[in-house]
């Protein structure tokens, strides 16, 4: 596995998802209501993002920009830690609202873990049952799954970008716009752009030269934790495709790479 | 004429109780997925029966059949000559201890068919004898590397798949280097930048990958890749897996006029019965006997037999000539049929086993698919991403209906696409 691009999945995909979990959890939406601030990360080899914390509301940005809490990672590994959960501490600009941190982000970082990883959290660890009965709640599966397939997709670019292997795939996949929808759920879609370079965003879009959908949540929640393949969905309709199908074929290589990263 | 739309209901029974005991349902290039069925539920998955140029599927709706098993069917599915050769084998013998007197008579009928065999090696599917190739090639020269045309398809082993495909390791593909179709200038290179390093250039006859228009080769392409390897100790092989037997009975590289070192078959060589060939030239016959290579019904009786009545029916009936002409008359009708209604079919590859799509399609190539799938419900099975193949047993009536159903998907996707075409996305010809 290649460091550089897993610390650029967990900046790029999985911390992206807190601007999503601000919107679709409640709990998230208590815990930010009243901050205005913002949070910027700098990686090296890996890049920067910032988090901006305005009216009740979080936004997810590529890239360098002004921030009023600053954290400097010192290698891609140093972050990696951080979002494995592990005791680091990163340098950090702004002393005065540390608190941010260690409150509000924390309750985030918690929720987050609660939609993405719930085996992995003190409430459900080792809890078969009480996850089986989690997993039962509607609300609860929706956002989990909108939230596992956001990280999915925007982690695929970045494996396409960055991993070694993941490039020759993505070298394969022709220029264009890839659809990706899931019928009641969240729509993405995959630009393909110069030098194959991959980029995702939210939202529908009507110009793909490729398309995938996915018949419900719970066939998309399948597919993304692992308990089917994209090609029974084929077979039985509950995955359609349409479109310049080498783009989907070697999108679909690429995902399965994902998984390795996100294990 | 009479075309029905199918309906599929015994088709998606028997592949929900699939799902239960097979991965995918069905796996590999006969499953939907490999397939390219979109959308599935304009495909049938399962057949119930073959005859001629035709299957029927689980819920009795019958298919010209224009992918041909993925090239097997040659003289047409149950030709009698075929069957009756196999049936009377396998009253004498099949699967035994020691070979059947068959082999020879298989392996002479081989050499005296193949303009450049000296001798002939038999195993089960296309990828034994390509493998087998390498293995070969690798034995004979004590070098390592092998040079294949960008989009090839030699078989499934790991050394033909690409990195980043599951399963496949860095260490299966590194010793394979790869040169544009056509490009004669880049295997000279990749000659000089490795020299004494390669030991075989693998091809197919002309370049027939998916989704893609298909290429003969330039003139004069093979003389030049012919003389590179001549001149550095290359042995050169020629993938016959899937234009063997439909473009010339002597072989594809005769065709084209030069001599392989290594010549591999599969798919049309028994009509359907589970066979396939490597033929050599005698330079190369006695590093056979350095590699181990073998399975366990590779020397079975009773393809042989059915290998030796098809090549034998081939001869007689000239079935290339048939087929290749009967290709070219379907396609020259179905160019014109969509031309009718404003699309601009691209015919390209040999007509007995054709690529198309359309020149004036969206990017997404979505009319074509679209195309495909309406044609596929009436009975006629095409597919969006692979070559076709015709067989022998085509009828000028199956043809003739072929058209007047292209007709109708034509009008249907014309229909779903106004708008684009109002936009000025789609330009009618």
């Amino acid at each position: 596995m290649d460091i550089v691009t897993r610390a650029k999945i967990n900046l790029f995909a999985v911390l992206r998802n807190l601007q999503e979990l601000c919107t679709l959890d409640k709990a998230s939406q208590e815990a930010i209501k009243d901050a205005n601030l913002s949070v910027g990360f700098k990686v090296p080899s890996v890049g920067e993002a910032t988090l901006v914390f305005k009216d009740g509301k979080c936004t997810f940005r590529r890239g360098d920009s002004k921030s009023s809490l600053k954290l400097i990672f010192l290698s891609a590994e140093h972050f990696n830690k951080l979002i494995d959960g592990g005791k680091t501490i990163p340098i950090f600009f702004n002393v005065f609202q540390a608190g941010f941190l260690l409150k509000t982000f924390i309750t985030l970082a918690d929720r987050l873990s609660y939609y993405l990883q719930p085996e992995k959290t003190p409430a459900f660890k080792d809890q078969p049952e009480k996850l089986a009965e989690l997993l039962k709640d509607q609300e609860y599966f929706n956002i989990s799954t909108t939230l596992t397939a956001c990280t999915a997709f925007f982690a695929l670019c970045e494996v396409g970008n960055s991993d070694p292997i993941g490039k020759l795939t993505a070298a394969r996949i022709p220029d264009g716009v890839i659809s990706c929808t899931v019928k009641g759920g969240p729509a993405l879609n995959i630009t393909v752009g110069k030098d194959h370079v991959m980029t995702a965003a939210l939202g529908e879009v009507s110009d793909w030269r490729a398309s995938m959908e996915f018949a419900d949540m719970q066939f998309a929640s399948d597919i993304l934790r692992g308990k089917t393949d994209t090609f029974t969905g084929m077979g039985t309709g509950k995955f359609a495709i349409k479109g310049f199908v080498p783009m989907l074929e070697n999108m679909a290589k690429l995902l399965a790479q994902v998984a390795f990263y996100l294990k | 004429m009479d075309i029905k739309i199918n309906s599929y209901t015994n088709n998606r029974a028997l592949y929900e109780k699939a799902l239960k005991y097979i991965p995918m349902g069905v796996y590999g290039h006969l499953g939907p997925s490999e397939g390219c069925a979109i959308p599935v539920s304009a495909f049938p998955i399962f057949s119930e029966k073959a005859q001629g140029a035709y299957f029927w599927d689980v819920d009795g709706n019958r298919f010209i059949d224009y992918m041909c098993a993925y090239g097997p069917n040659v003289l047409g599915y149950n030709d009698p000559d075929v069957d009756a050769a196999a049936f009377e084998q396998m009253k004498k013998g099949n699967c035994v201890t020691n070979p059947d007197r068959v082999l020879v008579d298989f392996a002479e009928l081989m050499v005296d068919t193949v303009a450049m065999a000296d001798w002939a090696f038999f195993a089960k599917n296309g990828g034994d004898v390509t493998q087998f190739a390498v293995m070969i090639a690798r034995q004979a020269t004590g070098r390592k590397k092998m040079v294949l045309t960008k989009g090839f398809y030699h078989g499934v082993a790991p050394w033909t798949q690409k990195l980043g495909y599951g399963g496949v390791i860095p260490e299966d593909v590194c010793n394979n280097l790869y040169i544009d179709w056509n490009a004669p200038e880049q295997f000279e290179a990749l000659v000089k930048k490795y020299p004494g390093e390669i030991a075989g250039f693998i091809s197919t006859p002309y370049y027939h990958p998916i989704f893609e228009d298909n290429k003969l080769p330039a003139e004069g392409y093979w003389q030049k890749i012919r003389k590179i390897c001549d001149e550095n100790g290359i042995v050169l092989i020629f993938d016959d897996i899937r234009a063997g037997f439909r473009l010339d009975i002597a072989g594809s590289d005769y065709h084209y006029g030069i001599k392989a070192d290594l010549e591999c078959f599969c798919k049309a060589i028994a009509n359907g019965y589970n066979v396939s060939a490597i033929c050599g030239t005698d330079a190369l016959k006695s590093t056979i006997g350095d590699i181990m290579y073998t399975g366990s019904y590779w020397l079975s009786a009773v393809p042989f037999a059915a290998a030796i009545a098809c090549i034998k029916k081939m001869k007689e009936t000239k079935t290339q000539e048939v087929i290749n002409a009967k290709g070219r008359k379907m396609q020259d009708g179905l160019v014109q049929v969509a031309r009718t209604h404003g699309f601009d079919l691209r015919v390209t590859g040999e007509p007995s086993m054709w690529y198309m799509r359309l020149g004036n399609d969206l990017p997404s190539t979505l009319c074509h698919q679209e195309f495909v799938a309406e044609c596929v419900r009436r009975g006629v099975f095409f597919t969006s991403h692979h070559n076709h193949f015709i067989n022998q047993a085509l009828s000028d009536e199956d043809i003739d209906y072929t058209w007047a159903v292209a007709d109708e998907a034509y009008k249907i996707v014309k229909a779903n696409h106004q708008a684009d075409i109002d936009a000025g996305k789609i330009k009618l010809i």
